[in-house]
């Protein structure tokens, strides 16, 4: 028996070599581990901060599927989330060891996805609003309604979001305010809708910097964006966007932490999420990202009023307003097949 | 003992490769086969035997429909590059008559294979872009007056890209099989009286027939497997097979019809290779 205990400590010196100094894995959206805040956080904590990318909400799953051990978080949006719970991936957290978790909008703490059967499993982290944007010198009337990427004059100049969300998008411009639950004759109209503007598209957008570049290149002057950062990326490069909010609304969404099941790096990972929701993290991904954050109080405290303002921190009125998503559950597939169905035309 | 001294080097000469077949290619398609029968069900799949996967495949019509614009797209790379490459290979092995000019051409095609493949399909975006360089060039000498967008972002920018990629596996097989052809051939050709054209279309055309087999089969396949060049470079039209896969094994999570695809595929790329090397046998035996 002496022997298998001293064997087996043997075997974990050996495969977490970095556990004595600390580390935590992340699975995460670019910008959400960027070096300006997590240096602070690594000197601090004597946690490496070790930060892998995704490209989608799609990618959570298949990675974590080819295999555990890997990740010790992963930040899914809301509408992912519950997945990861469905298929065991994630574990519930202990909210009383996050310093933060009161000052959370109750809206957020409100939501199903994050939760299960009286525990918490993902920990909101920041938001934003899927809004359009277009190019001002395109434009000598502002442009105010989805309807707008369906304009015919803008013919070979409009983008759109290679995701289900554009059935989200089409399902409103035909008046189906009910997004999350569309029925089979809704999916079908939206599916409609999208291979009739389909001559219109000049490419659909995968990646943030895809979007980014298209507008810099001149092939597109309407699409839609992530609220904050497409638009603040071409602000860089001298190129005058404009986003709005469209009558027919707008679609929010909000990334979660969340804790891997049987994470080895269970105190680092704590640590990392209580920094997220303090004023370095909330901040940090304000400043780097230009998404809203979850603690008003956090944000209040780091934020100038100016950008406090912007990034409508004061106006819990504006997150209402937003249709956030929600986890599409068994429709997810109706969703995704017409959307790849109107991609295959 | 003898004997095993003697099998033993044999042994890993054949074992190594055969291991190598085994824990590379067939249990990794033996899983996708496994796969591709079990059935998608909220929030993955489940293991089960069924043909509901390769049913909807060729019932649903988008399946069907982006196989069928797969075909065509790497059809008309192969055809490109051919067109492309068999005069330039000619020009190199029989009209080139500087071995340092033969070498340098030669790997002028092959040096590109060096560079990062994203790369070279990215160059392509900044070349057809409606700002890019073969636009400012069109305007430039009063061609077209306004920058047109008619070069990227389709299957036509799809088919130059994938051209440009692939065209040295054209160029390779072909190479080799003219600088097999013995030239007394072409001499006693004309010796016999048959004129240049005609001793290029009875002797030279069919000789170099295998090599004209490997490089249609080297880059339909290569540009059937692709799915960069339609991410950066395709419009809304340009969806392949490969992508297909790609959503069904991400977005989708539908790894069991992920995994169907990929076996009709597979079956596809098989069917087109054999063809070929029956093509490359039956010309060798025609030659002889």
């Amino acid at each position: 028996m002496k022997k298998i205990i001293a064997a087996a400590s043997c075997l974990t010196m050996l495969s977490t070599p970095a556990l004595a100094a600390g580390s935590v894995n992340v699975l995460t959206w670019e910008g959400y581990a960027d070096p300006s805040f997590i240096g602070k956080f690594e000197e601090e904590s004597g946690c490496k901060v070790n930060a892998t990318y995704v490209g989608s909400n799609d990618d959570f799953a298949p990675k974590l599927m080819s295999g555990g051990g890997v990740y010790d978080l992963i930040t899914p949006s809301i509408d992912t989330t519950a997945l990861m719970i469905d298929l065991g991936f994630v574990e519930p957290l202990e909210t009383d060891k996050i310093a933060g978790w009161k000052n959370i909008y109750p809206k957020f703490l409100g939501l199903d996805g994050i939760q299960r059967d009286g525990d918490y499993y993902g920990m909101p982290y920041s938001w934003g609003a899927i809004v359009l944007m277009y190019r001002d010198d395109a434009f000598q009337t502002p442009p105010t309604s989805i309807a707008d990427l369906w304009n015919k004059d803008l013919a070979g100049k409009v983008s759109l979001w290679d995701d289900k969300s554009s059935i989200y998008v089409a399902a409103r411009r035909n008046g189906d305010m009910n997004i999350y639950t569309l029925s089979d004759e809704q999916i079908a109209k939206a599916r409609e809708a999208l291979v009739e503007q389909k001559p219109l598209v000049r490419k659909y957008w995968a990646t943030a910097g895809e979007l980014v570049d298209l507008y810099k290149a001149g092939e597109v002057v309407i699409s839609n964006s992530w609220a904050g950062y497409q638009s603040s990326l071409l602000a860089k490069e001298g190129i005058k966007v404009t986003e709005f909010v469209p009558k027919e609304g707008a679609e929010g969404w909000m990334d979660s932490w969340m804790v891997v099941k049987d994470t080895p790096n269970k105190e680092c990972a704590y640590k990392f999420l209580d920094m997220q929701l303090s004023e370095l993290g909330q901040c940090g991904v304000a400043n780097v990202n230009g998404y809203s954050a979850v603690n008003p109080v956090a944000a209040k405290n780091c934020m100038s009023p100016e950008q406090f303002k912007a990034l409508h921190q004061d106006d819990p009125a504006y997150i209402d307003s937003l249709m956030i998503w929600t986890a599409l559950g068994d429709r997810f597939e109706a969703y995704t097949n017409a959307w790849n169905s109107v991609k295959a035309q | 003992m003898t004997l095993d001294r003697r099998t033993l080097p044999g042994l890993i000469v054949l074992g190594i490769p055969l291991l190598w077949i085994v824990v590379f290619m067939l249990v990794p398609y033996g899983i996708l086969m496994t796969y591709s029968f079990w059935v998608k069900s909220y929030p993955s799949f489940k293991p089960d035997f069924q043909f509901g996967n390769y049913i909807l495949l060729f019932t649903d019509p988008q399946y069907v429909q982006v196989l069928w614009r797969t075909l065509k797209i790497s059809l008309l790379v192969s055809l490109a590059s051919f067109l492309l490459a068999y005069p330039f290979t000619y020009f190199l092995v029989f009209r080139c008559r500087w071995q340092a000019v033969r070498t340098w051409l030669y790997m002028a095609v092959i040096a590109p294979l060096w560079v990062s493949y994203l790369l070279r399909a990215y160059i392509w975006k900044t070349i057809l872009g409606t700002e890019g360089i073969l636009n400012s060039f069109l305007m430039s000498v009063g061609i077209i007056s306004e920058p047109s967008d008619i070069f990227l972002y389709n299957q036509f920018a799809m088919v130059v890209t994938l051209t440009y990629i692939f065209i040295p596996f054209m160029v390779m097989p072909i190479y080799t099989a003219l600088e097999r052809i013995p030239p007394n051939l072409a001499e006693a050709s004309s010796d016999l009286g048959v004129g240049p054209w005609q001793t290029f279309l009875r002797v030279t055309l069919p000789l170099s027939a295998p090599g004209i087999a490997a490089g249609f089969t080297l880059t339909f396949c290569l540009s059937f497997g692709d799915f960069i060049a339609p991410f950066l470079v395709g419009g809304p039209d340009g969806n392949l097979i490969a992508s297909v896969i790609a959503t069904q094994f991400g977005a989708a999570l539908n790894w069991p019809l992920g995994s169907a695809l990929s076996i009709v595929m597979l079956v596809i790329v098989l069917l087109i290779v054999s063809l070929s090397d029956r093509i490359e046998k039956s010309s060798r035996t025609g030659g002889t």
